[in-house]
């Protein structure tokens, strides 16, 4: 799909736009902490971004006609589903990185070696958790392939505007930030803002990751109920090999 | 104006082709087919049919030769020779396939400058003509091939045009689908249309055409009415013998050795194990074809026919061996 | 010619139908207005309220039209109907621009979703102090972005590798075309080109027309939208005639 120069004229170009589009956002604003906020939220937020990517290729496999034969088949579906499209993954880790790290300085997003290495776990870690929440929506989008794309994007969007990617958490009600808890990105991206500002050290990654693992595994458990219950209903209502 | 439909002189069409090379797709073709009547294109893949037709629909340009539809010239000419034209590409590709089969065809209407309420008329005439008035609302990816080569045809057709391309409108058909476009096609020749069917169903074009055109790499191999193709073959008959098995065919060759040395040495015997048949190639000469029939006959044999050569057989002939002799791969009859 | 351009449109819609993708920035609309107005109301920046309406109204237009031109061509295409449309009487043209100009009028549909997501969260109707400049405007840019669509679609049937970025062209011009940031605020080397984009006149004269204060040579700087949009529309033009020429000339649409 991608070699090496599209990847980074063409996707890597695009997310470094959008994160500095945002960071834009803090010169309206005219405040350097904003700049910095927008900032860190974009450049993990690219991570999560790519792994949705997950919910369209999820469905190519049932566009492709495979899907029968793999529900068919005598092992289980979703370890099947959940290898299908960890591809996004390395990219999106990449993707992060580069914003985070390389364009990071010139928008005032400082990092020392150590906060660095810390951070870069997080972010590895973030796209890993994040990877199963996406997994789940593509477990729905399986029953209307068309929707791919647009529960793909709207997916995202939903959770950069809740989990304090561009604006605190606290800015939400109560029941707004309590589902935001469920997301490992709001750990994941709170833990790398403090690394980032205060030098906080591992104990602090150590706890946002043990949520985030936790979290990740629920999000998991989830996916493969539902592409479960996915196999089981298709095959009642004869809707497996139907191409949309 | 002159009196053909369409007139090809010295056509040449050359192709660049990866790393410089260029390939020649038509040389120096000459061709004159009067108005109305359908005439044949045939040849097989790649032999420069589809570069003719797309040269006609303006869609190309000539290398270097000119092409006249009506008297029009298809490149100083394109405005009159688009208004002139009906075109079907060949195979299911082409066709809008999430939009009913009313909807494709005023569509082409209105590409056809025809005003709404008009093209709505015309696109439910043809759909009905089509046979495909009942699905005129349902979209066209729940077709079968046959119903959207169908609708392919009723799109060639919706500006009323004189001349229609029909560039292997047939591939892949099913017989009863085929059997139905034929009928329309003798229609369209009712009415006094100029077709010019490319194919490589050497039946259909037996069916069909009042003229057929051979070619080969490019080049024309010949022309003229069915009967006359078939006159290029040489005056000969053939003597077609049914439910004929390999030993069968065993004893009848040997009842076909005994007759005399003069009439044996001027047959051509054939056995096709796959069909069960066995034909035999004879001279149009009557005591030699009385021969052969009364001994095919006293051997018990009575699924017995003779009939000139058919179109199919010109082709192989024609067209079946390369320079070196070696058979070439390709759809016959 | 009128009637292959409102042919275009009519098909154009008939496409669309049941066909999500099209509509893909209309569902992310409300969304992103909500994240831009978030970002102004957790800063207690109220005044920046029209900037976060209308940001996400311009993308989708943007993309809605980035988005057709580089499919159109190359659907039609792959589809095998090209040919058949380039040998129709039809100006092939008039069928791009009808087709083209009915997603830039769908794409409309945009600005409401953001005014009501405006005055969801903020609780009163979003004001618009210059109805007749901002009807004006969406009307030039609209017409703009229509010839520069055009353009676009030459560029990617001409380019084939150019398809590839089709994706990248979003950000990058929401940057230069000001859709959040006026361009002023830029620096001086990116803001120069930006006033080469028409859509950073369109982005500063729309937020002037929701802005109470009187609006400075509107009448000049809605000529420059237009102008900028005419110049679309004769390089897609030029282009256009080059595309088709080549495939007559070659039998292929794209560059290999
Ligand atoms: N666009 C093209 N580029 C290069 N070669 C082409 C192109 N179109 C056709 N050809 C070549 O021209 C020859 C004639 O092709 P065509 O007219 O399609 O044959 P037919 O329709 O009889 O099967 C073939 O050798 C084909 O490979
Ligand atoms: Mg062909």
């Amino acid at each position: 799909m991608y070699t090496p120069v599209t990847w980074t004229v063409g996707w890597l170009g695009r997310i470094l736009m959008q994160v500095a589009f945002f960071g834009l956002i803090g010169l309206l604003l005219q405040d350097p902490e904003a700049v910095r906020y927008l900032f860190i939220g974009q450049a993990v937020m690219a991570c999560v971004v790519e792994t949705f990517m997950a919910v369209a290729s999820t469905t190519w496999e049932r566009l492709s006609g495979t899907l029968g034969l793999l529900v068919a088949a005598p092992g289980a579906l979703w370890p099947v589903l959940v290898g299908r499209s960890v591809q996004w993954l390395p990219s999106g880790i990449a993707t992060s990185s580069i914003a985070l790290f390389g364009l990071g300085p010139a928008f005032g997003v400082r990092w020392h070696p150590s906060t660095a290495a810390i951070g870069l776990c997080l972010v590895v870690l973030t796209a890993l958790t994040m990877y199963p929440v996406a997994l789940s929506v593509a477990a729905l989008v399986l029953r209307g392939p068309r929707w791919r794309n647009v529960a793909s994007n709207v997916s995202h969007t939903l959770v950069m505007l809740i989990t304090g990617v561009t604006v605190p958490t606290t800015f939400w009600p109560d029941w707004v930030q309590d589902l935001a808890l469920g997301m490992p990105l709001t750990h994941g991206l709170a833990a790398i803002r403090d690394v980032q500002e205060s030098a906080a050290g591992w104990d602090r990654a150590g706890a946002a990751a043990a949520l985030m693992v936790g979290l990740g595994a629920c999000w998991l458990a989830l996916a493969a109920a539902a592409f479960t219950l996915f196999a089981r209903m298709g095959r009642a209502d004869g809707s497996i090999d139907l191409r949309d | 104006m002159t009196a053909y439909a369409i007139e090809l002189q010295s056509l040449r069409r050359t192709f660049d082709v990866r790393g410089g090379a260029q390939r020649l797709a038509l040389d120096r073709v000459d061709l004159s087919l009067p108005t109305s009547g359908v005439h044949g294109l045939l040849g097989p893949n790649g032999a420069g049919k589809t570069t003719i037709c797309k040269i006609i629909a303006t869609v190309l340009l000539p290398t270097s030769g000119r092409a006249r539809v009506l008297g029009h010239d298809v490149v100083r000419e394109t405005a009159t020779v688009r208004s002139l034209l009906g075109i079907v590409f060949g195979g299911e590709r082409g066709l809008y396939e999430r939009l009913t089969a009313m909807e494709n065809l005023q569509f082409w209407c209105a590409m056809h400058g025809m005003r709404a309420g008009p093209g709505r008329r015309r696109a439910q005439d043809l759909l009905e003509r089509l046979g495909l008035g009942s699905r005129a609302q349902h979209r066209v990816e729940t077709f079968s091939r046959g119903m959207k080569q169908r609708l392919h045809l009723a799109r060639g057709l919706v500006s009323d045009p004189p001349v229609l391309l029909l560039d292997e409108p047939t591939v892949g058909m099913d017989p009863v689908s085929a059997r139905d476009f034929r009928t329309v096609i003798a229609d369209l020749r009712a009415e006094g249309r100029t077709v010019l069917l490319t194919t490589h169903d050497m039946d259909e074009a037996q069916a069909l055409c009042d003229s057929v055109t051979f070619i080969d790499n490019g080049r024309l191999l010949g022309t003229g009415s069915p009967a006359h193709v078939r006159g290029m073959l040489g005056n000969s008959r053939r003597i077609m013998i049914d439910d004929v098995d390999a030993a069968a065919a065993g004893d009848l060759t040997g009842v076909l050795d005994r007759l005399p040395a003069h009439v044996r040495a001027r047959l051509q015997i054939r056995h096709d194990p796959a069909d069960h048949t066995l034909s035999i190639e004879v001279p149009t000469e009557t005591h030699v074809i009385a021969a052969v029939m009364s001994a095919v006959l006293a051997a018990g044999h009575t699924a017995v026919s003779a009939a000139p050569p058919s179109l199919g057989e010109v082709y192989l002939t024609l067209l079946g061996t390369d320079a070196q002799g070696a058979r070439r791969g390709m759809e016959v009859g | 010619m009128i009637r292959a351009i409102g042919a275009g449109c009519a098909h154009q819609l008939r496409m669309m139908r049941g066909t999500p993708d099209w509509f893909l920035a209309l569902f992310t609309t409300p969304l992103l207005t909500a994240v831009f107005l978030t970002i102004f109301q957790a800063s207690a920046r109220q005044d920046l309220t029209t900037y976060a309406v209308l940001a996400p109204a311009l993308m989708a237009l943007w993309t809605m039209s980035l988005q057709t031109a580089g499919e159109l061509i190359s659907q039609e295409r792959e589809n095998g109907s090209l040919e058949a449309l380039l040998a129709a009487p039809a100006p092939f043209a008039a069928v791009l621009f009808g087709r083209i100009g009915a997603v830039t009028l769908v794409s409309l549909v945009a600005f409401v979703e953001a005014w009501l997501v405006g005055w969801l969260l903020t609780g009163a109707p979003l004001p618009v102090p210059h109805p007749v400049l901002f009807v004006l405007t969406v009307a030039a840019t609209t017409w703009s972005m229509t010839g520069w669509a055009g353009v676009m679609a030459c560029v990617f049937v001409l380019a084939r590798s150019a398809r590839t970025f089709q994706n990248s062209l979003s950000y990058p011009f929401f940057v230069l075309g000001g859709v959040l940031v006026p361009v002023t605020l830029l620096p001086d080397w990116l803001s120069w080109p930006a006033r080469a984009v028409f859509l950073s006149w369109s982005a500063d004269l729309l937020r002037d027309s929701l802005d109470a204060a009187p609006v400075v040579m509107a009448g000049g700087r809605l000529l420059i939208v237009a102008a900028l949009g005419a110049a679309g529309y004769v390089l897609s033009h030029a282009l256009l005639t080059r595309t088709l020429r080549r495939v007559r000339t070659t039998g292929r649409l794209a560059h290999a």
